[in-house]
């Protein structure tokens, strides 16, 4: 079994901490999102998975193999650990075939190895290529296959697409998806691409300033986000301020009742709010919000759509996306702006009014609280 | 001549999209190189550390009577009055070449550029030599004012134009949007981003007309290092070349200290380029005529004053090919030697200030690159001084030559050195250690191949100088040892012209040409020649 597993690993150069208590497992076999903003320690977290800088503390096992802990680190050399770099890094003085084939033995360095990795990822016959010669994608597929050569345990990809024109890098990334689960290799994809991640995942850890987060599937990550911050950094968002009712909303006046399983909340409303769009279900993200408090609710613009009933709105904008629109509401009474995601070709104009309805249950989260990731 | 870069601010994840290397440095090097950084940094202080000793042998009063000599006071004016010169005229002219050079529409323009560097590729007692032949009464102070001016020029040309083609030309023509003529707006927007570099390579040219030997001593005019070369071999008493020798190391190190708070920093932008600008032909006469002065002057006519003289008849009738062949022989020989060992020298602190930032490494950095500051006749000096009472089993043996070349020419391996190892990603060594190689295995089978070509041109560089290297080639070259520069400087104090002329020009196939062809390559900083 190749399960990664990191326990409070924390890490800091100087006084700078990079790593605070970051836990994490990667089961064997799968692969797992890095998903953060730029310096939010997804570089740090991957040198440190490659042994090529120290731990200050906790500990990094693969299966039961302790690689790094404070004062040991196994070298990079003997972690079975593979590294595709952003700048896929090839060595510019050698070939293809002796780029993919480095890592290998020295007596099987150039023969079937080297031309079944090329071929695994489409380049049979490019091995006589100097590395000058790739595009950027194709170097890339070099990149992968020289770290697939000596069948690491664990693959890392740091921002292996960054790179890449938008139409390359989708089929790219589907590809090596592919491969890494044919493979059925254990890796870790860092990025800072959202839509990367939530695609390609099988688990998706968010990062912000060195720790990690939320850990969950991509849809966990996308609709029951941890906090407003990963919320809005994996999507986008609307944002009200609401009252917090404990009571189960009378699912006849919600909006999302032809989505609901009937009796049940399957949507795990756990409450509902008041806000400017009315009463609407609701479930509480960070702990149990007292009847009457006043709270943060949060909403994807995808969750409201027009409906024959629901709360008067009139179009402010229309921001076109070709696919779709983001369409801004003026509600009424407080004049509260809210953004709808609404699916082309059928799109409001300017001035018209509608109703909105919302279905999906909304996200509550305490008003002013301190957000725990941010401490 | 390169100083040390500012230590760079550690880089972690994606501080910058742009910044490509993520790699942040490990802060720790590994102790068998900085011992090695260490061992090399002690040895090339020898020459100076020595030369204190010996000046401080001697009781003050001793130091301040040879400094107050009528001679000593007058040898130091003229050395500083002649570099002072010289650095002010190529400053100012040398700016305006490169100002003419990178701004102005001029026929063939490239290949000017690449000319207006060849003076840099012939020693200046060459140059002198080339025009005593053509004129042999020619002696004094503005003769070898002119010369040097014209052969260290390109000190200034060289730097001036790259960070010319850096600076961005919008400020210039908002000045001139702004009512600013042309000379008001170069001065007010383009002078301040440029006068770093103006300033850096006037201090290259201080240096060199400060330790330069040959051709004032051809041209009978006595500065310091002149007076150290006669103190030394026409008395007993060498306490007086140990003073002069360190009253250029004074010197020295006063204007480097200047020149570095002199020359202040410049936050570059975005380089745009305008197009060139158009003058009428009087203007463009006039500025080919200052741009081709100090080629004609430091190159052609000393190169063609020696081909004549090498074409006549009784030259060639007198030439000693056992001599030529000996002393040609010779040159190489050490020059190779000495490449090798600067190359060796180098490449601990290399790899230290490639790949390390703290403050230990620079300070080891910069110092080695101390000896650009030290005059080649001080380093040759002080060295027979230190041989003759540490190690007189050395003394006068071509060891201590090629050691004093190595610690001469050093910097140049050093400053090529770093960059190659530098310029190889730690993300490659990265890639190769997470592939099983062991750190020996990543450097041997990544960074070496890829720093190799920038290891042998610095190992080049120091062996096309050591070639031409001349005071301290006099001072330590055992008795009988005779290379192409000695041969030809001994030659030339004697009048014999004609017999110096194949030393010269062999010297300038061995050294100058390759020096012109390396010009052209382009991972070389030319201002390291």
């Amino acid at each position: 079994m190749t399960t990664l597993t990191l326990k409070n690993v924390g890490l800091s150069y100087g006084s700078r901490p990079a790593l605070r208590d970051v836990s994490l497992v990667v089961p064997s076999g799968s692969l797992v999102a890095i998903l953060g903003p730029s310096g939010c320690g997804k570089t740090s977290l991957l040198m440190a998975l490659a042994g090529l800088v120290p731990i200050d503390a906790g500990t990094i096992t693969v299966g039961s193999r302790e690689l790094s802990s404070p004062g040991h680190r196994i070298p990079p050399e003997h972690r079975g650990i593979g590294w595709v770099p952003q700048a896929a890094s090839l060595f510019p003085h050698l070939s293809v075939g002796d780029n993919i084939g480095f890592g290998l033995p020295r007596g099987t360095r150039r023969n079937d190895r080297v031309e079944e990795l090329a071929q695994l990822v489409g380049l049979a016959g490019f091995g006589g290529r100097s590395p000058g010669q790739l595009s950027g994608g194709q170097a890339q597929r070099v990149a992968l296959a020289r770290a697939l050569a000596p069948s690491p345990d664990v693959l890392l990809l740091d921002e292996p697409f960054g790179a890449l024109d938008s139409v390359l890098r989708h089929s790219l990334a589907r590809d090596v998806a592919r491969i890494l689960r044919e493979q059925d290799t254990t890796a870790i994809l860092v990025t800072h691409d959202r839509e990367e991640a939530l695609d390609l995942a099988d688990f998706v850890a968010v990062m912000d300033q060195g720790r990690i987060v939320q850990v969950g599937t991509p849809r966990e990550i996308y609709e029951s986000p941890a906090t407003p911050w990963v919320a809005s950094f994996v999507g986008d968002i609307v944002e009200l301020t609401g009252v917090w009712r404990d009571d189960a909303l009378d699912c006849q006046q919600c909006g999302a009742k032809e989505l609901c399983a009937p009796g049940a909340t399957r949507l795990g409303c756990s409450g509902h709010v008041e806000c400017a769009l009315g009463n609407v279900a609701a479930t509480s993200q960070v702990g149990e919000p007292t009847d009457g408090e006043t709270v943060r609710v949060v909403l994807r613009p995808e969750w409201l759509v027009p409906a024959s009933s629901g709360i008067p709105a009139t179009v402010k904008t229309v921001a076109y996306a070709g696919h779709d629109a983001l369409v801004e509401f003026e509600l009424p009474e407080q004049g509260d702006l809210v953004r709808a995601r609404i699916a082309a070709p059928f799109l409001p104009a300017v001035g018209q009014s509608f109703h909105l309805a919302l279905r999906h249950p909304a996200l509550v989260f305490p008003a002013i609280a301190p957000e725990p990731a941010l401490a | 001549m390169s100083t040390t870069p500012p230590a760079v601010p550690l880089t972690l994840s994606g501080a910058h999209p742009a910044i490509r290397d993520k790699m942040p440095r490990p802060s720790r090097p590994p102790v068998w190189l900085v011992i090695g950084a260490v061992l090399v940094i002690i040895a090339v202080s020898v020459p100076l550390v020595y030369l204190g000793v010996r000046v401080s042998d001697l009781s003050l009063e001793a130091v301040w009577t040879i400094v107050q000599r009528p001679r000593v006071v007058a040898l130091v004016l003229n050395t500083i009055g002649l570099a002072s010169s010289v650095t002010l005229t190529t400053v100012v002219l040398g700016t305006a070449i490169a100002a003419l050079l990178t701004r102005l529409r001029l026929p063939a323009r490239r290949a000017l550029l690449l000319a207006s560097a060849l003076p840099l590729a012939v020693p200046s007692y060459l140059a002198s030599y080339g025009w005593l032949v053509v004129i042999p009464s020619l002696s004094g102070f503005f003769p070898s004012y002119l010369l040097l001016s014209a052969v260290t020029i390109p000190y200034v040309i060289l730097p001036v134009a790259a960070a010319l083609r850096g600076t961005s030309a919008d400020g210039e023509a908002i000045a001139r949007t702004l009512g600013l003529g042309p000379i008001a707006a170069f001065r007010s927007v383009t002078w301040p981003q440029v006068r770093p570099a103006a300033i850096a390579g006037g201090l290259l040219v201080f240096l060199y007309t400060l330790s330069d030997f040959g051709l004032v001593a051809m041209l009978r005019y006595q500065t310091l290092t002149w007076g150290v070369q006669q103190a030394y071999s026409a008395s007993f008493d060498r306490s007086q070349a140990a003073v002069l020798a360190m009253l250029l190391v004074v010197i020295a190190v006063v204007v480097v200290s200047a020149e570095r708070t002199a020359r202040g920093q410049v936050n570059t932008t975005q380089a745009t380029h305008l197009p060139l600008e158009d003058a009428r032909i009087p203007l463009r006469l006039a500025a080919l005529a200052l741009i081709g002065a100090p080629v004609i002057l430091g190159v052609v006519i000393p190169l063609v004053g020696l081909g004549v003289r090498l074409a006549q008849a009784e030259t060639l009738r007198a030439l000693d090919y056992p001599g030529l062949l000996a002393a040609t022989g010779s040159t190489i020989g050490v020059a190779v030697a000495a490449a090798g060992v600067a190359l060796l020298f180098a490449l601990p602190l290399a790899a230290l200030a490639a790949r390390y930032s703290s403050r230990f490494v620079g300070v080891l950095e910069s110092l080695g690159y101390l000896s650009n500051a030290l005059p080649g006749i001080v380093v040759g000096l002080s060295l027979v001084f230190f041989s003759l009472a540490v190690v007189p089993s050395l003394y006068q043996t071509v060891i201590m030559l090629v050691f004093a070349y190595a610690v001469l020419f050093m910097p140049k391996a050093l400053g090529t050195a770093r960059s190659s190892i530098e310029a190889v990603s730690p993300e490659l060594v990265g890639v190769a250690r997470t592939l099983g190689a062991t750190a020996f295995g990543a450097w041997w089978r990544v960074t070496v191949p890829l720093a190799l070509p920038g290891l042998g041109i610095g190992a080049l560089l120091v062996a096309i100088t050591t070639m031409k290297e001349l005071p301290a080639t006099l001072l330590l070259s055992p008795i009988g040892f005779d290379t192409l520069a000695t041969e030809l400087w001994s030659k030339t104090v004697a009048s014999e012209f004609g017999a110096a002329a194949p030393y010269a020009a062999v010297l300038v196939l061995v050294a100058a040409i390759p020096a012109m062809i390396l010009s052209g390559v382009r991972s070389v900083a030319k201002e390291e020649m």
